[in-house]
């Protein structure tokens, strides 16, 4: 029984695994294609798409400027979801639980009802579409997403750091700079890798709030209703490896933070 | 070397020790002398009550600001009959975005459209992960469960438009599955697999799968064995093992995984247009339609978003409250 059990479990496992992997290796398969149609069989492969890339112009554009809305609304998501967290690691103050769930909202929002929320406060705030707008909205959907993995850290810091510090001198915010900080560093890079590739991958906000100019997403989403064709692929490949290193590269360092933490 | 060697630069030596300049010490010491930071610590830490009240007033302010503000000044613009508008022009409350709804079938069929198939995608992603995550958890060693976990992350890094571009190649018209059935002799003609609910059905499984998977995995990599062993040894079969013991005690797993599932395949938008036609329409491209359409329709669309986003909220919800009523009808 045992042994059907585990061939039967693995079987599912390695399909799950197809399941995820396969549609993206054909979608990178295709971006080699010879011909402006999509669909199998290839019969010739050529590296022209890919090349294309790089004189076009608008798609490099593109993909730089969704790096500094990813940069800027990082940097914001990860300053104010840390000092969240450090505010919410004080136990058992007068609506605790009250700035806890208003802290994670954003990330229980639905995304379509977020991106309009957004839509409507920017107008109410006079915020035209655009690059800021983007770069607040991500930084707002983000803050919930640092607070917890900050929160997280900062729960396994000793009380007996601070109270040292302390005893040597040091004035409360001295002892965040110099102790807390630090310590909390391993988990801040991490936070920073997740919202960098939250940012570079979001549709939805950046779909309505965005104005004229396109993000790389939406950008792949436009070419896609007006047809399918082998340029689409190899652009999404390219992001699709970008984020998938970083990713890689975020997921190992977590584990060896949380290694060097245990 | 000696404090008195030539090399050394000279410096005062009282009771035996280096004074050491304000300006050789760090930038921290620097700091902490410095007169005008001084008083401003004076002030700010004079009382803890002042020190907290500093701590808390950014955040306070910001989760008040930006994370409540959108959702009230959404449910504000929708209880009004104009927006945007000109500041001269006067606006009146009223309920007619709501009652707008429920007149006509085009917007509430895709809401119950929408929760339906949630609920059914919610399910299916359940039923499809488990096997994994109990694989995961209970069949691989623990060197391997980081490695078989990883392999799965990875394309979960991957963005939401290219994935589901993906599913589109897969399973198009002249896509890998109909070429593999034609291929084999099983069909003559391709199946018409896009553009109908079996397509979006799947980019969904395929969108929210990892966030079904995480929570399970780390339930189930929580219980201990010897439980299992226990049921056993006291005659309990596999099925028994599994339904009295090991179900029960991951049921936080599926509530917190059911949850995330249903809320996030809810909000998708960009899916369902490209993977869906129109009988597929769900509300998340209903309520995207007013703010495409002339400016006036806005507060039709907040109302509708407002309502999609009480009832999910009440929706998920009332999981957590079954599945944690199953638990303790279980215990009894």
């Amino acid at each position: 029984m045992t042994r059907y059990s585990r061939v039967f479990l693995s079987c599912v496992y390695w399909g799950f695994v197809l399941y995820i992997f396969v549609p993206l290796i054909l979608m990178i398969l295709m971006g080699f294609k010879d011909s402006k149609f999509i669909g199998f069989p290839i019969r010739s492969w050529t590296l022209d798409w890919y090349l294309g890339i790089f004189e076009d112009t608008e798609v490099l554009y593109v993909f730089g400027y969704s790096a500094v809305i990813a940069a800027f609304s990082t940097i914001v998501a990860v300053i104010v979801g840390t000092w969240i967290a450090v505010l919410l690691s004080n136990r058992g103050f007068f609506g605790r639980a009250v700035i806890f769930g208003l802290t994670i909202l954003p990330a229980l929002v639905p995304g379509v009802i977020s991106a309009i929320a957004f839509r409507i406060y920017a107008r109410f705030l006079g915020i035209e579409p655009g690059m800021f707008a983007i770069i607040w909205a991500h930084a707002v959907h983000n803050v919930p997403f640092v607070a917890l993995i900050v929160l997280a850290r900062l729960s396994t810091l000793p009380k007996s750091y601070a109270e040292a510090a302390r005893d040597l001198g040091a004035d409360p915010l001295v002892t965040f700079l110099r102790v807390t900080l630090p310590y909390l560093m391993p988990a801040i890079l991490g936070a920073s890798i997740f919202c960098l590739l939250l940012s570079f991958d979001d549709f939805v906000r950046s779909f309505f709030l965005g104005g004229y100019e396109p993000t790389l997403p939406v950008l792949i989403f436009t070419k896609l209703r007006s047809g399918m064709s082998p340029e689409v692929n190899a652009i999404a490949t390219v992001a699709l490896v970008m984020t998938a290193i970083i990713g890689v590269w975020a997921e190992q360092f977590t584990r060896r933070m949380n290694k060097e933490n245990k | 070397m000696t404090a008195y060697s030539a090399s050394a630069p000279k410096k005062p030596v009282v009771n035996g020790q280096t004074k050491q300049g304000v300006k050789d010490r760090p930038f921290w010491g620097r700091l902490v002398c410095w007169a005008p930071y001084r008083a401003l610590v004076d002030v700010i830490y004079a009382s803890p009550t002042r020190q907290f009240i500093i701590l808390a007033a950014f955040p306070v302010l910001w989760v008040l600001t930006q994370h409540l503000g959108p959702m009230l000044q959404m449910a504000v613009v929708s209880l009004t009959d104009a927006y945007p508008v000109a500041p001269s022009v006067e606006t009146h409350f009223t309920f007619d975005n709501y009652m707008k709804f429920f007149g006509n079938s085009i917007f509430w069929m895709p809401f119950f459209r929408t929760l339906a198939f949630g609920v059914a995608m919610t399910f299916c992603t359940l039923l499809l992960t488990y096997p994994v995550a109990y694989f995961l958890a209970r069949h691989v060693t623990r060197k391997n469960q980081l490695l078989f976990l990883l392999i799965l992350l990875i394309p979960f890094w991957v963005g939401e438009i290219v994935r589901t571009y993906a599913i589109m190649i897969l399973l198009g018209n002249n896509g890998a599955i109909n070429l593999m059935l034609q291929s084999i002799g099983l069909i003559e003609r391709p199946i018409p697999f896009m553009y109908t609910g079996f397509s979006v059905g799947v980019g969904i499984v395929y969108l929210t799968a990892l966030y079904m998977l995480l929570p399970l995995y780390s339930a189930l990599e929580k219980l201990p064995p010897s439980f299992n062993e226990a049921a056993a040894d006291l005659g309990a079969g596999a099925w028994t093992r599994f339904r009295r013991v090991t179900l029960p005690l991951t049921l936080e797993g599926i509530s917190s995984g059911c949850t995330l599932v249903f809320l996030i395949s809810t909000g998708f938008y960009a899916t369902p247009v490209l993977l869906g036609g129109p009988s597929t329409t769900t509300f998340a491209e209903t309520i995207a339609g007013f703010f495409h359409v002339a400016g006036d329709q806005w507060p039709t669309g907040a109302a509708f978003a407002t309502i999609m986003f009480l009832t999910a909220l009440i929706m998920a919800g009332a999981f957590q409250k079954f599945i944690s009523s199953l638990r303790k009808g279980d215990v009894n």
